[in-house]
């Protein structure tokens, strides 16, 4: 059936002593990540390890590995596990609801509505994500829009103080940003799947479940892993849902990171910066390594 | 591309749990959305809501003479557009690479979805210390710069997920028939991709939209929209900052509304 | 037999890609056209800096202009003097502006690292009427040399909701008053917030605390330790940063009493909101915020158009704008002067009430804001401790 067709190699594109044109195209992009991602983060590290210098307020060279002591002590250790727990839990959350409502653009869907509903999903996302997050404050508040809605209904005799200020806010929140990155992966997964094989799989009398147990999730795969780590990484990096919704002093990463900055101890700030992406590199080592992460990604069925 | 058909019949109970999902869904993106329009109509200066008796377009008319905020909302269409328009080409390349790679390729992998997981602030502390070593002024194309290492991860991710879904015969058929690999490409391949070049620009746009730890430290002396609208709710905000997202969702929806209606008169 | 499953392919027409197409050229004509750059009146410019609340609008600046003679381009810096610092240090604020105006107390090391220039004050007349105690703040000076002048001065303590919780509170201690657990907030920022708390401790708890503007290794565990306590018992409802969420606290009523600027409570009164600023016997938080000269501005021949810009923001139009505006004080008699000569621009009343009501403040108790004390990292790894707790 369908993964017969899929185990055929990736098609060449180019004609030529196979690796040098991919090599040539890859050059580009890795040329961009070098000079602005790679370069500044190589500096960082090597900052990390210099000390906070008290006569001018800024770092001195040094070799050092006391900031990553204070990187890594229990004061902070929580937070990198928090926020990373709270990333998980928003990209599950929103891949939850993703999968359901992609399917249902793409299964259930005459072309015309299902554009209209991505547009949809879409477009609150070209206004300030700041303000939205904000505008939350109004809607789960003891005064806002859900507590009076709920009072006024007769659900409820007193507001619900959890509503805001909580870890539901935040993951209500973030998911709220979040969803789209979750849905247009899937969907454009969808595109991968051809009626053809959805009625083979019918006329050997398969249910719908069943169908889309073992035939529709495979295929889509890639689109549901691409939307799950959006997600996270957005997730990971957040602060303003967290600073708006979360409560008394909540911190995420990013959060600690400009704490720490605000004190100008810049080498314990690049310390913990190093520290993150270490700790993100292992766990995509480790999805690499042990679920095939880069098959999820690029090949269907896998 | 796969024929279009509609499903009916038998579901097995997953039409109405999906579709109840999808509102859902819809509800949770668009309840601060929806509740800044209204909002938005309040002529009082506090965010809040008000009888529809009360509703008033004051603050629109203040949005069209913010300077400010429109100056920022110019610089940060400009920064969107030229980082999607180069994030999404590069990311289609670095997929494309990808799947021709045997050796390196799960450490190209890495390398490409590392980019993603540094810290915000920090890539935006650390490339302006490196422009102001080099001595490069820090104006919109630096932000951009940051914003590429951002986006471009996401934009080589969903262009490999539209990779996934192309059958390879349908590249092999033209090949047989005698397409050199160019013409394969532009022919075949590109027109296959275009939602998810589409998706991919769209990405990078957003991202690069709200994106507000890089370009604090990468902007040049016009601030982008998230940096003005962190400082209007830093200092004091102007309720024109609520009239700018309701009336990105009417002009939105007008738009939506306005081609849904065109094709219904031009019929299907 | 009909096929019951019908499947739909994920064609997306054309018509999202026109969608997208015209949603952002008409959002970016429209910007253009009306928003293209600012009309620059030909002469000096300064590229000022600063917390968003020392802003005027820009119909303040144009009249600033006027008087000053100074073209003023206004960027908001984000109010917050950790990453301000960090992009003077690190990055390209010194190649971009020409005057910064920042919370007092990192004058020092900015002096130190070369990032700031000192002010020549005999090229700033005004600044012989600045009140003098606002002249003796001791950041203000490093090595003989003055670096910043106080460009706002005010004195801080608790806002609180009338008609809950009446017309006479008078102490800190509503803030951690157990009745009011869920309802009572703090800054999120350990330079107000342990202030606050040393004051309250000091005087009504009778803790050993000498200066509550900076405490000593040992003070400040007693006081973290006291809000640690009291966030573990669910005292506060949140903590807020920034103007709005301020404002959104107080006007929705989600807290009764918190501890922020005074400003707030005007804007809440404008919007309606029943509320007050307290006047507790543990004394106010005085605080400052001063304008320094960037070292690039120097570096660009900027220098005495830098100097006319501060000599401007103390001549009198500026602080009379200011007060009305956010009822913030510029701390000159001058503000009172300048309305007087110009009724139409200034309300001369007013003016000197808030004039009178800043310098009543500072005639009591009041304990000094400082970005910097002795153990500033200490504060932060302490106050890290109060977000896990």
């Amino acid at each position: 059936m369908a993964e017969a067709a899929q185990r055929v190699t990736a098609p060449r594109l180019f004609a030529g002593r196979i690796g040098r044109p991919a090599f040539l195209l890859a050059l580009p992009p890795l040329i961009v990540l070098a000079a602005f991602g790679a370069a500044p983060l190589l500096l960082i590290v090597v900052w990390s390890f210099w000390t906070f210098d008290p006569a001018t307020y800024w770092i001195k060279p040094d070799f050092t590995l006391v900031n990553y002591l204070g990187a890594l002590s229990p004061d902070r250790t929580p937070v990198l596990a928090r926020t990373a727990g709270l990333a998980l839990l928003t990209a599950a959350i929103s891949t939850a609801i993703a999968v359901p409502a992609a399917s249902a653009l793409c299964l259930f869907a005459r072309s015309r509505l299902r554009a209209l509903l991505l547009a949809l999903f879409t477009i609150p996302f070209f206004t300030s994500g700041l303000v939205r997050a904000f505008a939350w404050r109004l809607v789960l508040g003891r005064d806002g829009f859900i507590n009076q809605a709920l009072l006024a209904l007769g659900l409820i005799h007193a507001p619900l103080e959890w509503l805001l200020f909580s870890d539901f806010a935040v993951v209500v929140g973030m998911v709220a940003a979040d969803l789209p990155f979750a849905i247009v992966p899937i969907v454009l997964a969808y595109a991968g799947i051809e009626a053809s094989v959805l009625r083979a799989s019918e006329d050997l009398g398969a249910g719908f479940w069943t169908t889309f147990r073992r035939v529709v999730l495979p295929l889509i795969l890639p689109g549901v892993v691409s939307g799950f780590l959006f997600v996270f990484v957005v997730a990971i990096g957040a602060s303003s849902e967290v600073q708006l919704l979360g409560g008394a002093g909540v911190s995420s990463i990013s959060i600690m990171i400009n704490d720490v900055m605000r004190v100008v101890n810049f080498p314990l700030a690049f310390a913990i910066a190093t520290l993150v992406v270490v700790m993100l590199f292992l766990a995509l080592l480790f999805a690499q390594r042990l679920l095939g992460l880069s098959k999820l990604l690029s090949e269907l069925g896998s | 591309m796969s024929e279009a058909a509609a499903i009916g019949g038998r579901t097995q109970g997953a039409g109405p749990l999906f579709w109840a999902v999808t509102w859902l869904g819809l509800a949770i993106i668009y309840a601060p959305a929806l509740y800044l329009l209204l909002a938005s109509l309040n002529p009082g200066e506090q965010l809040g809501l008000v009888s529809p008796s009360a509703f008033s377009l004051v603050w629109y008319e203040a949005l069209l003479h913010d300077r400010r905020l429109l100056a920022a909302l110019q610089e940060s269409a400009w920064i969107g557009g030229a980082t999607a328009l180069v994030a999404a080409p590069l990311g289609l390349m670095a997929a494309m690479s990808y799947r021709q790679m045997r050796r390196w390729r799960d450490a190209f992998l890495l390398a490409v979805l590392l980019a993603m997981f540094i810290p915000g602030s920090i890539e935006g502390l650390g490339l302006s210390a490196l422009l102001k070593a080099t001595s490069i002024k820090s104006s919109w194309l630096t932000v951009v710069a940051g914003h590429l290492v951002w986006t471009l991860p996401f934009t080589f991710t969903v262009s490999l997920v539209g990779l996934a879904a192309i059958k390879p015969v349908t590249i092999a058929a033209a090949r047989d028939l005698g397409a050199g690999p160019f013409r394969a490409f532009v022919d075949v391949t590109l027109p296959l991709m275009r939602n998810s070049l589409i998706a991919s620009l769209l990405f990078a746009f957003l991202l690069s939209l709200n994106e507000f730890a890089r370009a604090y430290y990468l902007v040049g002396r016009q601030n982008t929209l998230p940096l003005h609208m962190f400082g209007a709710m830093n200092s004091g905000a102007s309720p024109t900052i609520y009239a700018f997202s309701g009336l990105v969702l009417i002009v939105s929806f007008a738009i939506i509304g306005g081609l849904l209606m065109r094709r219904a008169a031009a019929g299907r | 037999m009909d096929n019951p499953f019908r499947w739909r392919g994920s064609e997306i027409p054309a018509m999202l890609n026109r969608r997208q197409m015209l949603q952002t050229a008409a959002l970016g004509l429209g910007a253009a056209a009306l928003g293209a750059g600012g009309t620059r009146a030909a002469g000096r410019d300064i590229a000022f800096w600063a917390s968003g609340t020392l802003d005027i609008t820009d119909a303040g600046w144009k009249q600033f202009a006027a008087d000053a003679g100074v073209n003023v381009a206004f960027t908001d810096n984000g109010n917050d003097p950790g990453p301000v610092v960090a992009k003077l240090a690190a990055g390209n604020a010194n190649d971009i502006y020409d005057v910064a105006g920042l919370q007092g107390g990192s004058e020092k090391e900015l002096a130190k690292r070369g990032l700031i220039a000192p002010w020549d004050l005999s090229k700033i007349p005004n600044y012989a009427e600045v009140w003098s105690w606002a002249k003796a703040i001791p950041y203000l000076t490093y090595e003989g040399k003055t670096y910043a002048i106080p460009t706002v001065v005010n004195a801080d303590s608790i806002i609180v909701l009338e008609d809950k919780l009446g017309k006479d509170v008078d102490s800190y201690g509503v803030v951690f008053d157990p009745k009011l657990k869920g309802k009572t907030a703090m800054e999120d920022a350990w330079i107000n917030s342990a202030v606050f708390a040393a004051m309250y401790l000091k005087n009504s708890e009778n803790a050993k605390i000498e200066e509550p503007g900076n405490l000593k290794p040992d003070e400040l565990g007693l006081v973290m330790e006291f809000l640690i306590k009291k966030k573990k018992d669910g005292q506060f409802r949140t903590f807020w940063s920034g103007w709005e969420q301020g404002v959104q606290l107080v006007a929705n009523q989600e807290v009764w009493a918190m501890t922020g600027w005074e400003p707030i409570v005007y804007t809440a009164r404008a919007r309606g909101v029943k509320c007050y600023y307290a006047k507790p016997k543990e004394g106010y938080e005085g605080w400052g915020n001063n304008t320094v000269l960037l070292k690039g501005a120097v570096d660009r021949g900027l220098s005495d158009t830098a100097h006319q810009f501060a000599n401007g923001l103390l001549d009198g139009y500026y602080g009379c704008k200011l007060g009305a505006l956010r009822g913030y004080c510029v701390p000159t008699d001058r503000n009172v002067a300048y309305a007087e000569a110009h009724k139409t621009l200034a309300d001369p009343t007013k003016t000197r009430e808030l004039a009178e009501h800043v310098k009543a403040k500072f005639s009591g108790k009041v304990y000094w804001q400082n970005t910097r004390p002795d153990n500033f990292q200490l504060y932060e790894s302490w106050w890290q401790k109060l977000r896990n707790a």
